[in-house]
């Protein structure tokens, strides 16, 4: 059973010292805590990374964790959340303009 | 260690009652103005009225009247009065409901006053002053938590319902769940891209089979329809959130089924047979996924919102959780739960899910909702069929 976002929501100590979390291992975006923008770090398992953000991220909002082609699919939860219709840098927000949904005759 | 029981009213057979309304329930859009007037007269009522009831076929049909039946069997009303147009049907509605439940219920109708709508509120003013009292009777006893059946839902979802207030609510439910109680989460359309996972959780290979089926359906329907979720489903407030596609939203969205096996899937407003965790083949949208469970049986629905939903049920108290913590701030009046410090990593999931589970157990006890003290609360019937 998939249950990445748990780990997620325990993993915090006292202190939150991170912009961002990605999710499961094998995600290729991370979550915005707070509206972001420059460099930020992101909670990556244990670690920190530090992602220089091509433009400002809304709380909420993903970006690219690493370099990814049009047409790859992008993981998130540890699950495909859909294909990329252009090609994205790491540190680029992921979104409608960029990706869109493989399920109901949608993305094909 | 949160007290593992609540004070509820107990009922002659089936569930315990959360609450004791007093239900009129218009059972045809031909008297819903009669039910309305009748219902403001009777102290402590609930009024459901249908719009329809008259012109509905086969699956339709049977559906109005399995949501009809169920919303008066719902064990958090103390008695019924069935408000109608023609006696057969209320008395089919009546019978329907007293197998069900053990409240008192009584019919008024046109038929009864050669179809003097005057004559019908006054009868039903006086009927249901009458069944008003007797519910008056029922008292708050202490009872286990086995007796609860939760209904989860979310609305109006960002990325926040996915990171920290769904896992959350899923872990309520696991210990929900743990205590010999129910629960049961809807909304098909958003388990898909996340069937896999809720398949692999039958309790037995045929409830994973049914629950791959039952999405299949669905984006069948979407994909016959031509229809692009992008905007419906993820909405425009999703997308704002952060929420990209229908598989990212669900991903978040399951995590209010926590992580025990699936006991089985449940039909639109399907009473559960057993106890546990049940999903329910139902429509997205919150008002109708939401009397689907209260026709169900659910005596309260814990309710997972991004940036806010107001929207409670009128039968189910209804428990609103956020971990957006704008929207906390903002919609202090509307939001029963801030889950904000779960997202920012300040407290446990299982800390929270402890406060948030005894905060429930009040609910149970009477403490109002939110929405409860505000007065808001609505039922939304389903149609699967055209009227004739």
């Amino acid at each position: 059973m998939l249950h990445p976002h748990r780990a997620v929501a325990v993993s915090g100590a006292a202190e939150s010292g991170w912009d961002a979390v990605r999710i499961a291992a094998a995600d290729d975006v991370a979550v915005a805590l707070r509206d972001l923008s420059g460099t930020v770090r992101v909670l990556c398992g244990a670690g920190i990374e530090e992602v220089a953000l091509a433009q400002p991220v809304p709380f909420g909002h993903k970006f690219a964790l690493a370099d990814l082609a049009a047409g790859d699919a992008v993981r998130k939860y540890g699950a495909p959340i859909g294909r990329l219709t252009r090609a994205v840098r790491r540190g680029e927000h992921v979104h409608v303009h960029n990706l869109k949904s493989r399920r109901a005759g949608a993305g094909g | 260690m949160v007290d593992p029981s609540f004070l509820g009213f107990p009922r002659r057979f089936g569930r315990a009652g959360v609450r004791n309304h007093v239900l009129v329930l218009g059972i045809n859009g031909l008297v819903a103005p009669a039910a309305s007037q009748a219902a403001a007269r009777i102290a402590g009522s609930r009024l459901v009225a249908t719009p329809y009831g008259r012109g509905q076929f086969g699956a339709d049909k049977a559906l109005h009247f399995l949501q009809l039946a169920g919303i008066g069997a719902n064990p958090n009303n103390g008695a019924v009065l069935i408000v109608g147009a023609d006696r057969k049907s209320a008395d089919a509605v009546a019978e329907a409901i007293a197998q069900r439940s053990p409240a008192p219920v009584e019919a008024v109708t046109l038929d009864d006053t050669q179809e003097d709508a005057h004559e019908l509120v006054a009868r039903a003013v006086r009927a249901g002053t009458r069944l008003a009292r007797e519910a008056s009777h029922g008292r708050r006893v202490r009872l286990p938590l086995s007796e609860l059946y939760l209904g989860l839902e979310c609305g109006h979802s960002d990325a926040s319902s996915g990171l920290a207030a769904n896992p959350l609510a899923g872990a309520v439910a696991d210990r929900l769940v743990e205590a010999g109680a129910t629960c049961v989460v809807g909304e098909t359309l958003e388990w898909l891209g996340a069937e896999d996972a809720l398949s692999a959780r039958g309790a037995d290979g045929t409830i994973g089979r049914r629950i791959a089926a039952a999405v299949m359906a669905r984006e069948r329907a979407v994909t016959a329809a031509g229809v692009d979720l992008l905007g419906d489903n993820p909405g425009e407030e999703n997308i704002r959130g952060g929420l990209s596609t229908i598989e990212e939203k669900s991903l978040g969205a399951i995590a209010k089924a926590g992580r025990h096996p699936v006991t089985d899937m449940l039909g639109f407003a399907q009473p559960p047979s057993g106890r546990g965790l049940h999903l329910m083949d139902g429509p997205s949208y919150s008002p109708e996924s939401m009397t689907g469970f209260v026709a169900s049986g659910t005596q309260m629905i814990l309710f997972t919102t991004g940036p806010g939903n107001s929207y409670c049920s009128l039968i189910a108290p209804t428990f609103k959780l956020s971990a957006n913590p704008a929207a906390c701030v903002r919609l202090d009046g509307q939001l029963d739960f801030d889950a904000g410090a779960v997202l920012q990593g300040r407290l446990s999931l299982d800390a929270a899910a402890g406060h948030l589970l005894a905060e429930l157990i009040a609910v149970a006890s009477g403490t109002l909702t939110w929405g409860e003290a505000a007065g808001q609360g609505a039922e939304c019937f389903t149609r699967i069929g055209p009227s004739l």
